[in-house]
C-alpha cells in the first residue's frame, strides 16, 4: 500500500502502538497536548488566586480596614482567568486533537479495508462479516477516543502531577510530602487494579464474548426469514439468547470485579486532606509563627481537592486505555496475517494464453485434501475452453486461481509466459475479467454498479456495455433509468436481470481474458436467451475460460477440460471425448436424462430408469 | 421520571432498579460532602485563635477520626452505587437485547424486505450498548448531580443567601445555554447517526462484495462508495464535535464565572461587615469545588439529548406492529384458494402499479400446481402470500377454506416446506443444519431426511461428516449442496404443503441429478407449488398456471395450454431454442 504509514512494520502493542497510531497526524497532536497540559497548569490557577485571596484576608483580620479591596479582587480576577483559561486552552487541545482523530480513523480504516482486501479469500470466507464490521465499527472507531481525549488528558494527567508537586512543596515540604503521600497512594490503588495480568485477559475475554454476541445477531437476522419458514425461530432465537447470556454473565462479574479498586480510589482522592491533618497538629503544636502556619495549612486544605478532579481524569484513561488497546490488538491481528505477496520487480506480458502448469492447491493447511493436485493446461487466446465436472471436482478453484484469490502451494500459472505473482495486482485484475456465479451488485445506481468494471468508462460505453449485455431495454423501464439506486424501494430485479448487468460490467472492463461461470439457469425462459447473446458479445475474440454447468452448452468449445477430485482426468473437444466413452460420456448421458426429468405428483419420478 | 421508563424501554424492574441506583448514586453525591464539612470543621478550629480563642488539639484528632470515619463511608457509599449502576444497567440491557431479538422474530416477513441487514443488527447489538451506557454513566450520575446540587444550594441559601445567590446564580443560565441549542444539536446528530449508519453499510457491503472488489482491483479509498461515506462521516463528526464543544465551553465558562462573583461579592460583603470570616471562608472553599457536579451535568445533557435520539431507531422497532393470528385452528385439507387478492410491496396509489392483480385461482390439494410466466411477472411472490410473508392488499387467500390472515403466521409455516433459490445457512454443523426442519426429529430421522436428500454423497467426503462445521452462511458449501441441505430440511419437516422453487440448475449435471431424485422424494403425496424455470420439468403438472406482470393469464395443462398458442406455448418454444445454445 502506497500511504500505509499504519502498517506495522515493527510490531508494538499496547500504548506504544496507540502512539505510534497517533503519531500519523504528527503537528495537530502536538499542538493538542501542548495546549491540554497548559490547560491543567491553569486549571491550579484558582485554586491559588483563592489561597491569596484567603491570605489577604486573614492578614488584614480582624481589621477589614486595612484590606487591600483593590488587590483581593484582583486575585478574583486572576482566579476566574484561570477557570476561563483552563477552559479555552482545553477546548482548543480538543479542537486540534479532534481533526486528528478523525482524520487518522478515515485513514485507519480506509487502509484497513484496502488491506483485508489484499487478504486470501479464504480470510472472507472464514471470518464472519459481523465481526470484521465490528472491528471497523467499533474498535477502530474507539481510537478516536483515544487521540481525541484520553491522549490530551492523558498528557494533562502526567504533566499535572509534576506541577502540583512543585506547587505542593514549594509552598512547605512537610505538607508537600503528606500531600504527595495521598496521590501516591491512589495511583498505587490505580496501579494494582490495571497492572495484574489477569486484566488483560479478562478483557480478551470481554471483546470475545461481544464479538460472539454481534456475529450471533448477524446471523440470526440473516436466518430469520428461513427460521421463521421452519417455525423454528425459538432455536435460532435461542442461540442468540445464549451469546446476549454469556455477555451477560461475563460482563457482571468482570466489572464488579474492579468495585473495590474503583471506590478505594474515588474515596482516596476524595479524601487526601486526611493525610495533612496529622501533619498539621504536629507542626501546629510546635510552631512559633502560628498566623503563617494556620495560612499555609489553609492553602493546603484549599488546594488538594484540585488533585481530585486530575486524578479522577487519570483514572478514566487507564480505565478506557485498556479497551481501546484491546480493540486496536484485534484490529493488528487482521493486519498481521500475511496479504497476498506483491512483487517487487513486475513484469507485463505479450499474449494472453493461460497456462496451467502442475499447479498443486489446497484451502487449508494440510496436504492431503488437495483441491487442485498436479493439474497442467493451456487456455489459448481466442479460444474458448470449459471446464466440466462435479461439484468439488476444482472447477471453482480454478476460475478462483487466476485473479490470485489464493496463492498456489505448488508448480505455476502463467498468463503470455508470465507468472501471475510477478504481475502487479493492478495488471492482473486489469486483464482479466470475471463473472461469477454469485452475483453482487452494490447499492448504487445501476451505471455506477456497471462502472465498477472500469472506473473511466464514459456514460456512452457504460449504456453501449449494457445494449451489448442485453439489459439497456429494462434498466430503461426503471422509474429512474440508469440512476436507479439497486436494492431501493419499488425496484425489483429478476435474477436473470442481475446476472446481466454483472455481464455489462465485465463487457465495459474490455479484458482480453473472461473467466465466466455459466449459471445461465437460475433465470427464466426469456432471460436465458438473452443472457446467451450478452456472453455471446463478451466471449468475441478473448481468452475464455468457461465453466460449465450445462454441457449442451459448450459443445462447441475448443478444449473441454473434465474435472474430477481435484484432477484433470481428460481434455478434448466434445466429440473426441464422446468417443472416448469415458468420464465425459457417462456425463453426458447423465445430463441428456436429467433434462427429461418431469415431475409427477402420483408416482415418484423415475430418472434412473 | 415516568417517560424515563418508555424512553430507555426499562421492564418493570429495571424501572424500579434504576431508581435504586439513582438513589445509590445520590448517597454517594452527598457522601462526598462529608470530607468538606471536616474540611470546614478544621478551618473553624484553627481559626479560633484569630479571634482569641485558643485551638484544641484535641478536637483536631477528634476531626482526624471522624475524617477517617467519613472516608469509609465514601467508600461504602461508592462500593453500593458502583456495584448497582452497574449491575443495574446489564441486567437492563441484556433485557432489552432479549426484548428486541424476541420482537423482531415475530415481525411480518415484509419488514425484512424493506430494513437492510445492517440496519437491523446495529439496531439491536449498538442501540442496546447505547442504552447500557445511559443506564450505567448518564442517568443515575445526571439525576443524582441535580438532586444533590439542588440539596446542596438549599442548605447554603440557608446558611447564607447573598453568597449562595451568587454561587448558583450562574448555573441556570448555562442550563438554558445548553438547552437553548438543543435544536443545532438535534440536527447534527441526526445527522452524525446517519453518517454512521451509512458507512456501517457501505463497509457490510464492501465485505460482502469482496470477490468483485477484490477482481475489479477497487480496494479501500479506490472504492468511492466506502470512501465517500467514511469521508463524510469524518466531516460530520468533527462538525458534531466543534459545535457542541462551543455550547458546552461556553456554558462551563458561564457556570465558572460563579468564582469571580463569589470572590467580589465576598470581599465587599466583608468589608462592609456584612458577614462573618467563617462563612466567607467556607464559600470560598465552596466554590472551588462546587462546580464539579455541575460541569459534568453540562457535558452529560448534550450526551442523553445524542442518546435519545439513536435510541429512537430501537423504540420504532419494538412498536413495528406484529402479525397476529389463531395458532389452534387446524387446517384439514390444503386446497387453496385465491380470490381477487390484490398486493403490492409498498404503498402504491393506482391498482394498476400493485405487483398481483385481481388474482382469482383455485390450487388443487395433493397435486402439483406450476407457476409460470416472464421474469418479474409475480410467480415468487404468489408463492410467498400462501406463506403469509406478507398480508394481501385486497381479496382473500385460503386454505381448506381457512382465511390464512386469521392464522398466526408461524402456525401457518408448519404446514409448509420451503425450497427456495436463497438458501441460508447457519454457522453450525452440517447435521444441525438439517435438523432446523424437525427440532424434534431423532438423529435417525435426521440422518435419513439426508439420505434421502442426497446430502450423503458430500457430507462422506469431509472429515467430520455431518459434523463438519459450516462458514458463515455456509459459504463452504457448493450451490447444489445448500440446495440439497434445504431439501433434507424440508423433508424432515415433512408437511403437507410444499412451495418449491425448481431452481435445480447452476448445478452440475451429476447433482442434477441427484436433486432432482431428492425434490421427487420430496413432493411424493403433497400438495405442491412449483415456480417454473424449466417449462419441460413440470409439463406433468396437474395445473400450470400463467402470470404476466402480475395477473392470471392461462392456466391448465401442458397439452391444453400448447394447443392454446398463447403465452405459455410462447415461453416454452423460447426454452426449446435456447437450450440448444452452444458456444
Amino acid at each position: 500500500m502506497k500511504k500505509d504509514k499504519t502498517n506495522i512494520s515493527k510490531p508494538k502493542s499496547g500504548m506504544g502502538r496507540l502512539l505510534e497510531l497517533a503519531a500519523t497526524k504528527k503537528p495537530l497532536i502536538i499542538s493538542s497536548v501542548i495546549l491540554s497540559a497548559l490547560a491543567s497548569i491553569a486549571s491550579f490557577i484558582p485554586y491559588i488566586a483563592i489561597y491569596f485571596i484567603v491570605r489577604e484576608i486573614m492578614e488584614a483580620y480582624p481589621d477589614f480596614n486595612q484590606l487591600d479591596v483593590k488587590k483581593t479582587v484582583g486575585f478574583g480576577w486572576i482566579a476566574f482567568g484561570g477557570i476561563i483559561g483552563n477552559i479555552l486552552l482545553y477546548y482548543a487541545a480538543l479542537v486540534c486533537s479532534h481533526l486528528a482523530a478523525f482524520g487518522t480513523l478515515y485513514e485507519l480504516k480506509v487502509n484497513f479495508a484496502a488491506y483485508i482486501a489484499k487478504l486470501p479469500l479464504g480470510f472472507h470466507l472464514t471470518e464472519g462479516s459481523g465481526k470484521v464490521r465490528k472491528i471497523m465499527d467499533e474498535n477502530i472507531e474507539k481510537v478516536e477516543g483515544f487521540i481525541a481525549h484520553q491522549l490530551p488528558d492523558l498528557v494533562a494527567a502526567l504533566v499535572a502531577p509534576v506541577v502540583m508537586t512543585a506547587i505542593l512543596m514549594s509552598f512547605d515540604w512537610c505538607f508537600g510530602l503528606a500531600a504527595l503521600a495521598g496521590i501516591i497512594a491512589a495511583f498505587i490503588v490505580e496501579f494494582r487494579a490495571y497492572g495484574n495480568a489477569n486484566a488483560k485477559t479478562m478483557m480478551d475475554k470481554y471483546q470475545t464474548s461481544l464479538e460472539d454476541m454481534n456475529n450471533a445477531s448477524v446471523e440470526y437476522i440473516r436466518g430469520i426469514t428461513v427460521v421463521k419458514a421452519f417455525k423454528q425461530t425459538v432455536y435460532s432465537f435461542r442461540r442468540l439468547h445464549e451469546t446476549i447470556k454469556n455477555y451477560t454473565s461475563f460482563v457482571i462479574p468482570y466489572t464488579l470485579s474492579w468495585e473495590n479498586y474503583m471506590s478505594g480510589f474515588t474515596t482516596i482522592v476524595n479524601n487526601i486532606y486526611l493525610f495533612l491533618i496529622p501533619v498539621g497538629i504536629i507542626i501546629g503544636t510546635r510552631t512559633s509563627d502560628y498566623k503563617a502556619f494556620a495560612i499555609t495549612f489553609i492553602f493546603y486544605l484549599l488546594f488538594v481537592p484540585a488533585i481530585s478532579s486530575i486524578m479522577l481524569k487519570i483514572m478514566y484513561v487507564s480505565s478506557s486505555g485498556m479497551q481501546i488497546i484491546n480493540g486496536v490488538e484485534r484490529m493488528d491481528l487482521i493486519l498481521n496475517k500475511a496479504p497476498l505477496a506483491e512483487t517487487r520487480e513486475p513484469k507485463t506480458c505479450k499474449g494472453y494464453d493461460i497456462e496451467f502448469c502442475r499447479v498443486s492447491f489446497s484451502y487449508e493447511e494440510d496436504k492431503e485434501n488437495r483441491a487442485l493436485a498436479d493439474v497442467s493446461f493451456t487456455a489459448r487466446q481466442g479460444e474458448i475452453t470449459a471446464i466440466v465436472g462435479p461439484s468439488g471436482g476444482g472447477k471453482s478453484t480454478i476460475a478462483h486461481l487466476i485473479p490470485r484469490f489464493y496463492d498456489i502451494a505448488e508448480g505455476s500459472i502463467r498468463i503470455g509466459g508470465v507468472d501471475i505473482r510477478e504481475m502487479k495486482f493492478e495488471y492482473l485484475m486489469d486483464k482479466v475479467s470475471f463473472v461469477f456465479q454469485d452475483i453482487y451488485l452494490f447499492k448504487q445506481s445501476i451505471t455506477d454498479n456497471i462502472r465498477i468494471g472500469n472506473q473511466n468508462a464514459t456514460d456512452s460505453q457504460i449504456i453501449a456495455a449494457a445494449k451489448a449485455a442485453q439489459c439497456h431495454e429494462f434498466i430503461e423501464k426503471l422509474p429512474e433509468k440508469y440512476n436507479t439506486v439497486i436494492g431501493s424501494k419499488g425496484v425489483h430485479l429478476s435474477v436473470g436481470e442481475q446476472q446481466r448487468i454483472v455481464i455489462a460490467r465485465a463487457i465495459v472492463k474490455d479484458a482480453p481474458i473472461i473467466v465466466l461461470d455459466e449459471a445461465t439457469a437460475f433465470s427464466d425462459p426469456e432471460n436465458e436467451y438473452l443472457i446467451q447473446k450478452a456472453f455471446e458479445k463478451l466471449m468475441q475474440n478473448k481468452t475464455v475460460i468457461l465453466i460449465a454447468h450445462r454441457l449442451s452448452t459448450i459443445r462447441g468449445a475448443n478444449n473441454i477440460l473434465v474435472m474430477e477430485k481435484g484432477q484433470l482426468v481428460e481434455q478434448g473437444g466434445h466429440e473426441g471425448l464422446i468417443a472416448q466413452k469415458g468420464r465425459y460420456y457417462h456425463m453426458w448421458n447423465m445430463y441428456t436424462r436429467s433434462l427429461d426429468w418431469k415431475m409427477h405428483s402420483k408416482k415418484e419420478a423415475e430418472i434412473h430408469g | 421520571m415516568g417517560n424515563l421508563k418508555e424512553l430507555l424501554l426499562l421492564t418493570e424492574k429495571g424501572y424500579r432498579d434504576l431508581k435504586k441506583a439513582i438513589l445509590a448514586c445520590t448517597v454517594t453525591n452527598l457522601s462526598l460532602m462529608l470530607p468538606f464539612g471536616v474540611t470546614i470543621g478544621i478551618f473553624m478550629e484553627l481559626l479560633k485563635p484569630f479571634m482569641g480563642e485558643e485551638i484544641s488539639w484535641i478536637k483536631m484528632w477528634g476531626y482526624f477520626l471522624a475524617g477517617i470515619g467519613a472516608a469509609v463511608l465514601v467508600f461504602l457509599a461508592n462500593k453500593n452505587d458502583y456495584k448497582k449502576t452497574y449491575v443495574t444497567s446489564y441486567n437492563e440491557s441484556e433485557a432489552t437485547r432479549i426484548r428486541v431479538a424476541e420482537h423482531i422474530r415475530k415481525l411480518p416477513m415484509s419488514f425484512f424486505n424493506s430494513k437492510d441487514l445492517t440496519e437491523l443488527t446495529t439496531n439491536m447489538m449498538g442501540d442496546c450498548a447505547t442504552t447500557e451506557q445511559v443506564l450505567s454513566r448518564v442517568i443515575p450520575q445526571l439525576l443524582a448531580n441535580g438532586i444533590s446540587i439542588v440539596i446542596v444550594c438549599i442548605m447554603l441559601s440557608f446558611f447564607e443567601w447573598r453568597l449562595a445567590l451568587t454561587v448558583f446564580i450562574t448555573v441556570p443560565v448555562a442550563f438554558f445555554v445548553i438547552l437553548g441549542s438543543r435544536k443545532v444539536q438535534n440536527r447534527l446528530s441526526e445527522s452524525h447517526i446517519q453518517a454512521k449508519l451509512k458507512a456501517s453499510d457501505q463497509v457490510q457491503e464492501y465485505f460482502e462484495g469482496i470477490k468483485v472488489i477484490k477482481a475489479c482491483g477497487l480496494e479501500g479509498d479506490k472504492f468511492a462508495a466506502l470512501d465517500d461515506a467514511l469521508r463524510f462521516m469524518k466531516k460530520i463528526a468533527i462538525q458534531m464535535e466543534f459545535v457542541t464543544g462551543i455550547f458546552v465551553t461556553g456554558a462551563q465558562i458561564i457556570v465558572q464565572a460563579g468564582v469571580g462573583l463569589t470572590v467580589f461579592a465576598g470581599t465587599y460583603l466583608l468589608t462592609g461587615g456584612q458577614i462573618e470570616l467563617i462563612p466567607l471562608l467556607m464559600f470560598f472553599l465552596i466554590v472551588v469545588r462546587i462546580y464539579g457536579p455541575v460541569l459534568v451535568e453540562l457535558t452529560l445533557l448534550p450526551e442523553l439529548m445524542y442518546l435519545r435520539l439513536s435510541t429512537k431507531r430501537m423504540r420504532t422497532l419494538i412498536s413495528t406492529a406484529i402479525m397476529e393470528g389463531s395458532t389452534e385452528k387446524e387446517i384439514k385439507n390444503f386446497n387453496i384458494e385465491f380470490d381477487k387478492v390484490s398486493f403490492s410491496y409498498n404503498k402504491v396509489n393506482t391498482p394498476e402499479e400493485s405487483v398481483i392483480k385481481d388474482f382469482s385461482v383455485s390450487i388443487p390439494a395433493e397435486g402439483i400446481t406450476a407457476l409460470v410466466g416472464p421474469s418479474g411477472c409475480g410467480k415468487s411472490t404468489v408463492s410467498k402470500l400462501i406463506a403469509r410473508f406478507w398480508d394481501v392488499d385486497g381479496g382473500t387467500i385460503k386454505i381448506g377454506g381457512t382465511d390464512i390472515k386469521t392464522l398466526d403466521p408461524e402456525h401457518l409455516m408448519s404446514y409448509m416446506s420451503f425450497v427456495f433459490q436463497d438458501v441460508v445457512l447457519f454457522h453450525d454443523t452440517i447435521y444441525n443444519n438439517i435438523r432446523i426442519g424437525n427440532m424434534e426429529a431423532t438423529r435417525e430421522q435426521v440422518l435419513k431426511a439426508a439420505e434421502a436428500a442426497c446430502c450423503d454423497e458430500f457430507a462422506g467426503n469431509l472429515r467430520e461428516g455431518y459434523e463438519t462445521m459450516l462458514g458463515e452462511n455456509g459459504s463452504t458449501l457448493s450451490g447444489g449442496e445448500r440446495q440439497r441441505i434445504s431439501i433434507a430440511r424440508a423433508l424432515l419437516k415433512n408437511a403437507p404443503i410444499v412451495l418449491l422453487d425448481e431452481a435445480t440448475a447452476s448445478l452440475d449435471p451429476e447433482n442434477e441429478v441427484l436433486i432432482q431424485q431428492a425434490i421427487s422424494r420430496l413432493i411424493k403425496g403433497k400438495t405442491v407449488i412449483v415456480i417454473a424455470h424449466r417449462l419441460r420439468t413440470v409439463a406433468g403438472a396437474d395445473k400450470i398456471i400463467v402470470l404476466n406482470q402480475g395477473r392470471l393469464v392461462e392456466e391448465g395443462t401442458h397439452d391444453t395450454l400448447i394447443a392454446k398458442k398463447g403465452l405459455y406455448e410462447k415461453l416454452y418454444r423460447i426454452q426449446q431454442e435456447s437450450m440448444g445454445w452452444s458456444v
